[in-house]
């Protein structure tokens, strides 16, 4: 058996000495290397952004959708969308496990989740047989392969495979916060009301329990209100969080003027920075889970006002983020509930 | 005296309810203060390099041009904000009052010399004459006046080094005294863009900080500054990669750890596309310290989750309690940087 490189750059055909996820073309043979995992495809679950490009591009219609998806898979050797840049995830069967894989956990025959991107993902579609406009995913009979590196989820036969996948998706968030907040914390979180922020504030109270405080600060009146009725923060806000210093003073009147010792921004819309650094405390610290955090606003921010806090880029990937975010699932009937609403 | 924001918000005049930063105007009437100001009399404006470029650029070269570009952006904004590249830079000055809720409480009397930390985009500032333009070190001496806020940072001009010099090492002052909070004894550190004016101080505080059981690793763009930073004798290993490709960087890091790569990565580099880089050559329960302005939040937030690395990745905070006390005592502490400092940036 061949040896592979830990990131797969062994798969990359062009441009040379890249990482899988810039190239051009992967090599999709599906013979192993000693470091790889073969799994049997189920089902794509495709990246919004790219399902709505794909969808659009060929007016809806499924079988030139699953044509355009059979195309690009075949020239690139990866389901990466040429013009939005972004992948997805998958779902299916462990088929094939190459001796030196960090295996633990996980044997042949089990139902995983993979949690990289489809974007460097190497990927063989035999057949499309169902693309489903609603909820972005696409049955195959499709062939793909997990690096060393490569991260994945062994699917529980107690949740239901697509509130798993729901929850999965945005699994790096509350992990971030068990390891954040402590005992008697100040927290405060920003856009508390969406999938990731509801997971976020379950987290939260949990580690910050009774001689803490979790406030949420959210835009939307329906989404306050469910926050409120689940009891999953102390106080509830309802502001613009690109409005900085209403938001400042609403905070303050709860914390007093110090703020925050963790302040957690979930909201994807621009210019929340400012607002999430002045309501931290000195030495406290923001995660921006937001993707569309702009890095110099926040460091250009924090030196403006002369506030000495930690800055931390949100990372989708903790150890053990899958299996926490599975417990919170299993733990909490109200969360459950709500995402087989929403979600599922 | 009139009572004024901790953040200066009382000095916006429009739009109303934003910060002093991201206003279009802002109040620069100086004859009469607030009571938690400090009036500075300002000597020399160090006008940030992007922000000096463009106006250089814009006016030929021609000082005079640049002169009245200057007076023109004042003169609109009550700041020295520069409204396309959108920064500014710093100021040195002498104190000439305290606000009442001030006075006594800081660590500032009038007449104490002092260089401004926080940007000139948010600094209220009034130009009476530009004297001189030096433009070959982005500075112009001017008579003029300036207020720092309440929650604006400050150093105070040393007797014992140079006034120019100090001003352009405290110019990335956060660097090396972020590097001095990260790095602990025994800390495999790995430095990209060791080189530049903010590398080769964050190469001697890292030396300090991880000890003799440590190893600081710099990398280099050109095979120049390499040399320097040899000579300077602060790594254990200096040498020269394009930033910008994580597997030729990768293999050689792997080489310098014996596999076990950096468990603090500073990347000072000011070019695009070095996020990968900085992730995979760190330990995955390592920290990476971005403070390239050039980094793309979502090109490091993405590139971590799609290798598996657990990674802490940390926006470069340019202010940190003490950060100037930590750089001017380093260009004390080490002569041959002090000269380095002096050939180059003074």
């Amino acid at each position: 058996m061949k040896q592979g490189c830990r990131y797969g750059t062994h798969r990359v055909l062009e441009p040379k000495g890249t990482l899988p996820q810039p190239a051009q073309k992967l090599d999709n043979t599906m013979e192993l290397y000693d470091n790889e995992m073969l799994i049997s495809v189920k089902t794509l679950n495709i990246d919004s952004a790219s399902f709505t490009q794909i969808k659009t591009a060929c007016n809806g219609d499924t079988d030139r959708m699953a044509k355009m998806i059979t195309d690009i898979v075949a020239e690139r050797g990866k389901m990466q969308n040429p013009v939005t840049g972004s992948g997805g995830m998958l779902i299916g069967t462990v088929k094939a496990i190459g001796p030196s894989f960090p295996a633990a956990g996980v044997k042949i025959g089990d139902t995983i989740a993979t949690l990289v991107s489809l974007s460097l993902t190497p990927l063989k579609i035999h057949k499309i047989i169902s693309v489903n406009p609603k909820n972005d995913q696409v049955d195959v009979e499709a062939e793909a392969i997990l690096f060393e590196s490569g991260i994945f989820a062994v699917l529980p036969n107690d949740i239901p495979e697509k509130l798993a996948l729901a929850a999965l998706d945005v699994a790096g968030a509350p992990a971030q916060v068990d390891r954040l907040v402590k005992e008697g914390d100040t927290v405060c979180i920003i856009g508390g009301g969406g999938k990731s922020g509801v997971l976020c504030c379950y987290q939260a109270m949990q580690n910050a329990t009774r001689t803490g405080k979790v406030i949420v600060v959210e835009y939307s009146e329906e989404n306050a209100r469910r926050i409120s009725e689940m009891k999953l923060a102390d106080h509830v806000i309802i502001a613009d969080a690109t409005n900085v210093m209403d938001v400042y003073n609403k905070v303050t009147a709860i914390t007093g003027p110090r703020g925050c010792d963790v302040v957690i921004n979930n909201v994807n819309v621009p210019n929340t920075e400012m607002t999430s650094i002045l309501i931290t405390k000195g030495n406290g610290c923001v995660y921006f889970f937001s993707m569309a955090t702009s890095f110099t606003k926040a460091a250009l921010g924090a030196e403006g006002v002369g506030k000495d806090i930690n800055l931390i880029v949100g990372n989708g990937y903790a150890k053990g983020h899958a299996d926490l975010t599975l417990s919170i699932i299993r733990e909490s009937e109200d969360i459950r509930n709500l995402f087989n609403k929403l979600y599922v | 005296m009139k009572k004024g924001n901790k953040y200066g918000t009382h000095r916006v005049i429009e739009p109303k309810g934003v910060l002093p930063q991201p206003a279009n105007k802002i109040d620069n009437n100086m004859d009469e203060i607030y009571d938690n100001e400090i009036l500075i009399d300002v000597q020399t404006l160090n006008i940030d390099s992007a922000s000096f470029t463009d106006i250089e650029a814009r006016a030929n070269g021609d000082h005079k041009r640049i002169a009245e570009i200057m007076m023109e952006i004042v003169e609109k904004q009550g700041k020295h904000r520069n409204p396309w590249t959108g920064s500014g830079g710093m100021l040195l000055g002498t104190v000439e009052k305290i606000g009442d809720a001030l006075a006594g409480k800081i660590d500032l009397k009038v007449g104490d010399k002092i260089a401004t930390l926080v940007s000139l985009s948010l600094t209220p500032l009034r130009i009476d004459k530009i004297k001189e333009i030096r433009a070959d070190v982005d500075q112009v001496d001017i008579d003029g006046k300036a207020i720092l806020f309440e929650s604006g940072i400050y150093a105070k001009i040393p007797t014992d080094i140079p006034a120019k010099l100090a001003l352009s090492a405290l110019d990335v002052a956060g660097a090396p005294a972020q590097t001095a909070k990260l790095v602990k004894p025994g800390d495999t550190v790995l430095i990209i863009g060791a080189g530049g004016k903010s590398g080769m101080l964050c190469c001697y505080e890292a030396k300090r900080r991880a000890g003799v059981t440590g190893k600081v690793i710099g990398l280099c763009h050109s095979q120049k500054s390499a040399d320097r930073l040899i000579d300077l004798g602060f790594c254990d290993h200096v040498f020269t990669a394009d930033a910008t490709q994580p597997v030729p960087v990768l293999e050689k890091m792997e080489e310098l750890t014996g596999g076990q790569m950096a468990d603090v990565t500073i990347n000072n580099v000011n070019i695009n596309d070095t996020e990968m880089t900085s992730i995979l050559c760190t330990k995955d329960t390592g920290v990476v310290y971005f403070f390239s302005m050039a980094t793309s939040f979502t090109k490091a937030a993405l590139g971590a989750e799609g290798v598996g690395s657990d990674v802490t990745m940390i926006v470069g905070n340019g202010y940190t309690k003490g950060h100037a006390a930590i750089t001017l005592e380093i260009l004390r502490e080490s002569e041959k940087l002090r000269k380095v400092f002096t050939e180059l940036y003074a």
